[in-house]
């Protein structure tokens, strides 16, 4: 008799399993069914916790709303992890998806599944980070996005114009991600800039650092502030992100005026807008995620639609400035910039 | 049949096969039919060996009673060593031979340094997690070097079978898998590792060389996280310096799913396969239900608390069940 209970005990434990896991999964948004809507996956290398992203998601879900498609936005668990972003593609590929749209954060790691979908007829677009080599490195159809050396190269450019007018410049690059694709090519923009500069002003002391500071807030402020503690005659630090408005909070805690280290980087968040109100971030670039997220869906609505060909994209190496910062934030908090 | 049921239900993988399969129903349900189609089995095959050797890596030193938090970190190690010595003009046997004596010589050290200072593994571990990724990161110069062609990647990438459902790797994984499991349940150091894992004075008054069992697990467990590294970068063909970060935390989830103790002594290879198996069905499943991508880690998190309850429930009425002499 109670080993009957016990087997009950049992059956029913087995049976709550099956419900929590049911209304688990219940609980989640379901897209509504019409004759063959476009189904498209969008499946890249960050994390939900990167509000750049929460833009593209923005973009992306606005544009499948007006085509009435079925979409999915597939974030990794840890932030740049290309491994998960390739398991969730191949998880995302069974489902047989009319258009697949990725970043390409890594030369070789994304090209044979990119290879794969192409031969099974899926429409491939890039969007955010481009191989190296564009469209002779990989099969995706079309690149959304910015250039990102150009960009970098237009910021330090633009930082320069308020270098102190005198004395000694010494620059430091934080490498948000080394070895991936944007990361990198952002801070050789910068680098390059300002290897022109250094040769452009031979009679000023300019050194340029490069340091590892990380894609998490914290991690960044605590790294940065600590180079800046041990090195107080710094001119200037460029992120190859967003993560600077963390360095910025930082010296704003130390009592450092605004403008004594000038701070600059990539892409528009309501923490960077923020602190540029605050005057601690003087130029800022903006590659416009909300386009990044809408215009892929929109392209791949037509080749799908009509057989038009993906075309590549510049989403733009738009300069913000504090002046700008009125006009923008609204957007930034509807994550629209 | 009673005393059948009380040493089923007492097997710590039970919890861990049970949940697996109500979950693979629920996402064959979700997903339309497609959660087993051919194409996401391959899928899901094709990725279970990378996570799975670095579960039975880890669900052995923890039966020893021991953690070990620089497996993600090693998992990136062993293929950017083995990538920067071919690239230096190694032949691949010798560059691979390298990549697995770093890996051993941080087993190595993990194990040395929390023996001989009698510090927890968890904390040596954890340095080691940060000083294996800044090496990881310091020998690639912060790009990742380009593989050779000379690497025989086709040795684990290949498909296999009918309607190759696996790669080579799965089998490289289950020969490993089942010569661990013969190793703990089948030999001498087998019955070694569980006992100084459950009670490790009582291990040492018996004779059990405690400290030479323990030093073993470490280096067993740092050189599966390389070989599972090696596989994964085989695949993707690039060694990347941020591979494997945040593996050291699934591995865990996995033995502990599977039925490993946390305080050592318990646990089955079976049941870290059964865990590393549950976490990639998880994970997949989710993708292919379509669930938020925001409520993620939340699915993720709670199955695996989940997991763990059911897993300790089903213990706990095993033990109450009365079986007659």
């Amino acid at each position: 008799m109670r080993l009957d209970k016990i087997i009950r005990q049992l059956g029913k434990g087995s049976a709550l399993a099956a419900l929590v896991g049911a209304s688990l999964m219940l609980a989640a948004p379901a897209a509504v069914a019409q004759d063959e809507p476009l189904d498209v996956v969008f499946a890249h290398h960050s994390s939900a916790s990167n509000p750049f992203w929460q833009a593209v998601k923005k973009g992306f879900d606005d544009a499948c709303q007006k085509l009435s498609a079925e979409c999915q936005m597939l974030f990794t668990q840890n932030e740049g992890s290309i491994e998960q972003q390739v398991a969730n593609i191949q998880a995302a590929m069974a489902r047989g998806p009319d258009a697949l749209i990725i970043t390409i954060v890594d030369d070789q790691a994304l090209d044979q599944i990119v290879a794969d979908a192409r031969a099974q007829g899926v429409i491939v677009i890039a969007s955010n980070v481009d191989d190296t080599e564009g469209a002779d490195g990989n099969e995706r159809q079309a690149f959304i996005g910015q250039g990102f050396v150009a960009a970098g190269h237009a910021l330090g450019k633009a930082m320069a114009e308020r270098f102190p007018a005198e004395g000694p410049i010494s620059a430091v690059v934080g490498v948000s991600a080394p070895g991936q694709n944007w990361s990198e090519q952002r801070a050789q923009g910068i680098m390059e800039y300002l290897e022109e500069y250094k040769a452009a002003n031979p009679d000023r002391e300019v050194s340029i650092e490069r340091l590892d500071t990380g894609t998490e807030g914290a991690v960044v402020a605590d790294r940065v502030g600590s180079y800046l503690n041990a090195n107080p005659d710094t001119t200037v630090y460029f992120d190859t992100g967003l993560w600077h408005a963390y360095v910025a909070r930082v010296l704003a805690d130390r009592g450092v005026p605004p403008g004594k280290v000038l701070l600059g980087g990539f892409d528009i968040v309501a923490e960077v807008l923020q602190q540029m109100e605050a005057g601690y971030i003087q130029v800022q670039v903006d590659q416009q995620p909300y386009m990044q997220g809408f215009m892929p869906v929109m392209e791949a609505y037509l080749a799908k639609s009509f057989g038009l060909s993906p075309a590549d994209i510049n989403t733009g190496t738009g300069l913000v400035y504090p002046e700008d910062v009125e006009a923008i934030m609204p957007l930034a908090t509807q994550g629209l910039r | 049949m009673k005393r059948l049921l009380k040493l089923y239900m007492a097997r710590p993988e039970l919890a861990g096969i049970v949940l697996l399969v109500v979950l693979l129903g629920v996402f064959q349900f979700r997903s339309d039919g497609v959660f087993l189609n051919q194409q996401n089995i391959r899928g899901v095959m094709g990725l279970l060996p990378e996570m799975g050797l670095v579960a039975i890596g880890v669900t052995l030193l923890m039966i020893c009673g021991e953690f070990d938090l620089s497996v993600g970190s090693v998992f990136a190690l062993m293929p950017m060593t083995l990538a920067v010595a071919m690239n230096a003009g190694l032949p691949f046997l010798p560059a691979m031979l390298l990549g697995f004596l770093v890996c051993a010589a941080i087993g190595f050290v993990n194990g040395y340094v929390t023996i001989q200072f009698n510090i927890p593994s968890f904390i040596t571990t954890l340095g080691m997690l940060f000083m294996a990724r800044s090496l990881t990161v310091v020998i690639s110069g912060g790009f990742p070097p380009l593989l050779s062609s000379d690497i025989p990647a086709d040795l684990f990438t290949t498909y296999v079978g009918p309607g190759e459902l696996f790669r080579l790797s799965f089998f490289w994984f289950l020969g490993i898998a089942i010569l661990a499991s013969w190793l703990l349940a089948r030999t001498n150091f087998g019955n070694w590792i569980k006992a100084v894992g459950g009670f490790q004075e009582a291990a040492a008054a018996n004779g059990i060389p405690v400290r030479r069992v323990k030093m073993i697990c470490f280096i067993l467990c740092s050189m599966l996280a390389g070989f599972a590294g090696m596989i994964q970068v085989f695949r993707l063909g690039s060694p990347l310096p941020s591979l494997g970060e945040g593996l050291e935390l699934q591995a865990v989830a996995a033995a502990v799913i599977g039925g490993t103790a946390l305080t050592g002594g318990i646990g089955t290879i079976l049941g870290g396969i059964v865990g590393a198996l549950l976490i990639r069905v998880i994970d997949n499943g989710l993708v292919l239900s379509q669930v938020d991508a925001n409520w993620f880690k939340f699915a993720v998190g709670f199955l695996t608390i989940f997991a763990v309850v059911v897993n300790a429930g089903l213990i706990a009425v095993a033990k109450k069940i009365k079986v007659g002499s």
